[in-house]
């Protein structure tokens, strides 16, 4: 009886064994994991983000964190220890408020007791703070994101957050490959949370991002926009700049725009990505849909002449307008004059189902691009819902809305021959030192080769004979089409702020650009896309075609002009920017002569400054001078220029 | 004294199996303790204890265990006076009174008072021919509970109850009537809320209930017992090897070295390691349940008994606690457990044992 109970509880106990180390192994394990495991994650090194050359347009500085560990200390000295400890190395960052001071008393008496110090801190804070070898004081490399030419390209670029997260634009949208794989920092303690052991597994850096843009090109792009806008007292605009055979974009510029480096300061409107997020009525220029959809369908025949009754017209009880009154016009004068009745006419001809279908075509009323997730789809109605009224103000661009990006797209499509490519930023991705290059891609195909043709012989008649005569470029031959469209205000057209904008394409029969600018509500007199957005096209586009070395479609220039020049050192004006170190330093300026752009400026935000950069290359001059004293936030310039071997003359005799 | 033959009758097996729970023993005491300055040198320690001890058992195995019986009434006596200088003169630490220092050593008598009651009472039983009567079994329930009482008072609760197990055994087989053991039973079982109402304490009582739900005092009572089914849990299967085991080393698993040294090696060594010491423990039982068969006289079964009850009382409750199954008590897991004092005498009367069975063939 005795060993029958013995065997019982044998087998109870064996049970419950059972039942712990199989059965719960798996809860069980991780309560003893978390018990005396902590673990602190520090962010990987960002990617770098360079241009389509290879110039830095995003790039991460390496600075220390300094943490506390507290449970490395015993406990009948820790109290004494955190007041000590916080008193030296307060005194050593020489910049704590009373009140950091008393959380971090509170933080680092905490268990399991690990406290960051101070994130990022700057150089020479760091290394005075690890010159007192203080105990239970530990660093870790995080890394500090840097934009060294400010505004450019900011809206592209976006910014990034303390947390090391993207927070807009490409930092944003890629942020998972950019980031690379946050540093472990194990921290494990006994019961009574003493800290036994400190691992650290260091952060691997992100992939390095090559993007479409071309530096020289958004300067440019960005130049001209502020410039127009400014000369017509506009409220913002943008402009694109893209490669039709490849939907590469080549520029993207916003007005109002920011500095990334110092984001916070921004207000969410200049932060905007206006060219992707901002819906506006087209205008005209969606009558490339309209003409696209009548030529292709053959609706109407290219030589028909179309009445346009003296330029007024009824649908119902609404009355529309031609600002230029003709009687007939020829199809392709409807366009290259932007008669509003004729498009009506010609869209009333293809009917609500043709129209709707070439609208959907083109790409608009959905996001055009993987790149951009805060892309605006646009605003298309269903089809089904369109009234008479309705297909009449889509014929000629209103009750629709689209972004810039959808529109500089649709134009491309014509440009290229009817095939729509996706608009893309990411021209390629460096990892492991291997580079993945992002393959151009077909959306679909618009329209036929004929068609396109066709469309472009009218869309170059605008340009040379029509209403955007400003976009004229000696030598170049120009295919685009200006719009002008009255801004809904309060639910009414306003009669005084207007969208003035223009889309071309040029060299108009081999095109390597495609240009689109919208400015937003000109007031100073003028707001005709024609006069207003067609003049900053040609700016920028001729220069662009200067810089790209297109050679010019009439009269061959001899091939010593058109050779293409080393490319303009990019003047970039960059905007006194927001210093991003903290304190005052007694430091002194380092030496950074000879050094790349790129090692010179990471030295250099080491040091808390923000360094403007002029010219490209390697660095031939610098202010302030080396070993000068510097204070937070001083004004820093580089002066770089392509190093030739100097080489003094040898004065050794011989012997 | 100790005829040649008689080498040849020792129950090497036996041994064996004690030895290897003891080696076990120093090693997870080791894997334990020896991460901690203040303890880590425990398993040596230890390691001088079982050397003692095999000393001890030497000695109660080369007497002939009727010599050992016949001066009970002597040890019996030298036992209660250790009891009672304890009582009063006794070296204090965590809160009870269990120990006389000696030297460099503590010793901790109680854990003799097993012994000296195991022999005390075959001693009674087995000069008492026939069915023992109300006042035989009267005159041995004081004797059992003078010492019981002496060691409650230290207090140490859970020696003291060991003496029960003691008493019962040897009574069960000295022939009580069933119907008088169904009556101590009962009244045991009344006695118990009596118990709980003055005889406890309130750290003994918040530990019982606590054990009815942990998790009403997961930092406090319950804690132990929360940390001691994580430890066990955790080991899973293979376990987590040799001086691996977080709970044990990190005292998340308070006394990991002595009441739960169980469960630090079901942390180490898993399962496969768990049922290797249970069938150890468990071969050792039955061993001794043989040798208090093949004994020659009543007296050497009821002192086999006598050593078997107490033992393996903790052995069943150390591991039922171990495994969470029973309130947190401070009762050590013999053979195995960190406690010079404990594994002397424990040796000691496994030497008895060892006696009886191989003294079974002569006069």
């Amino acid at each position: 009886m005795a060993s029958f109970g013995g065997v019982f509880w044998a087998l109870a106990i064996v049970g419950r064994l059972v039942q712990l180390q199989v059965g719960q192994y798996d809860d069980l394990q991780a309560i003893a994991e978390r018990q005396h495991n902590r673990t602190v994650k520090s962010a990987a090194k960002r990617g770098d983000i360079v241009d389509r050359h290879g110039r830095v347009l995003a790039m991460s500085a390496e600075a220390d964190t300094i943490y506390a560990v507290s449970g490395e200390i015993a406990k009948a000295d820790r109290e004494a220890w955190i007041v000590a400890t916080v008193t030296k190395v307060c005194a050593a960052l020489r910049d704590c408020t009373a009140e950091e001071r008393r959380t971090l008393v509170e933080r680092m008496g905490r268990l399991p007791a690990f406290a960051f110090v101070r994130r990022l801190a700057d150089r020479a804070q760091a290394a005075r703070v690890r010159a007192l070898n203080l105990k239970g004081i530990g660093f870790m490399p995080e890394s500090r994101r840097f934009y060294p030419n400010g505004t450019l390209a900011a809206h592209v670029l976006g910014y990034v957050g303390t947390e090391h997260h993207g927070l807009g634009g490409i930092e944003h949208t890629y942020n998972r490959l950019i980031e690379g794989q946050s540093g472990i920092t194990l921290v494990q303690s006994d019961a009574k949370g003493m800290v036994f052991s400190r691992e650290e597994q260091p952060p691997t850096t992100g992939a390095s991002l090559e993007l479409t843009i071309d530096t020289y090109l958004q300067h440019l792009a960005e130049r001209e926009l502020r410039a127009g806008v400014l000369a017509s007292r506009a409220a913002g605009g943008s402009a694109i700049v893209m490669n039709p055979r490849t939907g590469e974009i080549l520029a993207m510029a916003n007005e109002p725009t920011f500095d990334p480096n110092g984001y916070r300061q921004a207000s969410e409107i200049e932060r905007r990505n206006r060219a992707v997020q901002d819906l506006f009525e087209p205008g005209s220029t969606f009558k490339i849909v309209t003409a696209s959809a009548a030529l292709q369908e053959k609706v109407v025949p290219i030589d028909e002449a179309i009445d346009v009754s003296g330029g007024r017209i009824k649908i119902g009880n609404r009355v529309v307008h031609d600002d230029h009154r003709y009687n007939v016009l020829s199809f392709a004068d409807v366009i290259v004059n932007s008669s509003n009745v004729g498009a009506i006419k010609i869209g009333f001809r293809l009917g609500t189902e043709r129209l709707s279908e070439y609208v959907q075509r083109y790409g608009f009323g959905r996001p055009t691009s993987p790149d951009f997730p805060s892309e605006s789809p646009g605003i298309v109605w269903d089809s089904a819902k369109w009234t008479e009224s309705a297909l009449a103000s889509v014929s000629m661009g209103y009750q629709v809305g689209v972004t810039p990006l959808q529109m500089v797209t649709a134009a491309s499509a014509v440009a290229t021959g009817g095939e729509l490519m996706e608009p893309r930023v990411i021209g390629a991705v460096y990892r492991d030192q291997l580079r993945y290059p992002v393959p151009p891609k077909v959306a679909r195909r618009v329209i036929d080769v004929d068609t396109a043709a066709t469309l472009t012989g009218i869309m170059e008649g605008v340009v040379e004979r029509g209403t955007a005569k400003s976009a004229q470029i000696p030598g170049y031959v120009v295919a685009g089409k200006t719009g002008t469209a009255a801004k809904l205000v309060d639910g009414r057209y306003s009669k005084q702020d207007y969208n003035a904008s223009f889309v071309g394409f040029v060299p108009s029969r081999n095109p390597a650009l495609a240009i689109i600018v919208v400015v937003d509500s000109p007031r100073a007199g003028t707001y005709y896309g024609g006069t207003v957005s067609a003049p900053i096209f040609r700016r920028i586009a001729e220069a662009a075609l200067r810089h790209l070395g297109v050679p010019p479609t009439l009269n061959p220039a001899p091939a010593v002009l058109v050779a293409r020049e080393t490319p303009a050192p990019p003047k970039v004006e960059v905007q006194p920017t927001v210093a991003t170190g903290p304190a005052p330093t007694a430091d002194v300026m380092p030496d950074v002569a000879g050094l790349s752009a790129r090692d010179a400026v990471r030295t250099l935000v080491q040091h808390g400054l923000t360094p403007r950069l002029i010219g490209d290359g390697f660095v031939i001059g610098q202010t302030p001078q080396a070993g000068t004293a510097l204070h937070a936030g001083a004004d820093c310039r580089l002066v770089l220029g392509r190093l030739h071997a100097r080489r003094e003359p040898e004065s050794t005799a011989r012997p | 004294m100790f005829e040649r033959r008689l080498y040849y009758h020792i129950d090497w097996a036996l041994l064996f199996a004690i030895l290897a729970l003891c080696a076990m023993g120093v090693l997870m005491i080791f894997s334990a303790t020896a991460a901690t300055p203040a303890t880590s040198r425990m398993y040596v320690t230890q390691s001088y204890a079982i050397v003692l001890g095999l000393v001890a058992m030497v000695v109660t195995l080369s007497v002939d265990y009727r010599a050992f019986t016949d001066k009970s009434h002597l040890l019996y006596i030298w036992l209660l006076g250790a009891l009672l200088y304890v009582v009063f003169f006794g070296d204090v630490q965590m809160g009870a009174r269990r120990w006389i220092p000696i030297g460099s050593l503590n010793l901790q008598p109680s854990e003799f008072a097993k012994v000296g009651v195991a022999l005390v009472l075959a001693k009674y039983f087995g000069e008492n021919r026939g069915i023992p009567s109300w006042p035989d079994l009267a005159v041995a329930g004081v004797l059992t509970a003078i010492p019981l009482g002496l060691i409650a008072k230290e207090p140490d609760l859970g020696t003291a109850v060991t003496l029960v197990p003691v008493f019962m055994a040897v009574a069960y087989l000295a022939g009580i009537q069933t119907r008088i053991l169904g009556f101590l039973v009962a009244a045991l079982l009344v006695a118990a809320p009596v118990a709980w109402q003055f005889a406890l304490k309130d750290y003994q009582k918040t530990r019982i209930s606590t054990f009815l739900d942990p998790s009403q005092d997961a930092k406090g009572a319950g804690y132990q017992q929360i940390q001691a089914r994580i430890t066990v849990g955790s080991g899973g299967l293979q376990g987590k090897g040799f001086r691996q085991g977080t709970q044990g080393q990190l005292r998340f698993l308070p006394v990991a070295h002595n009441d739960f040294i169980f469960s630090v090696l079901a942390e180490e060594r898993g399962f496969v390691g768990v049922v290797v010491a249970l069938a150890l423990y468990l071969f050792v039982i039955v061993r001794t349940l043989e040798a208090a068969r093949l004994a020659k006289d009543r007296l050497g079964s009821y002192l086999v008994i006598g050593v078997l009850a107490s033992f393996t009382f903790q052995v069943i409750y150390n591991i039922t606690m171990s495994a969470g199954l029973a309130p947190v008590k401070g009762l050590t897991l013999p053979l195995m457990s960190y406690g010079g004092s404990s594994m002397i005498a424990t040796l000691a009367a496994f030497g008895l044992v060892l006696n009886v069975r191989m003294r079974r063939f002569t006069n």
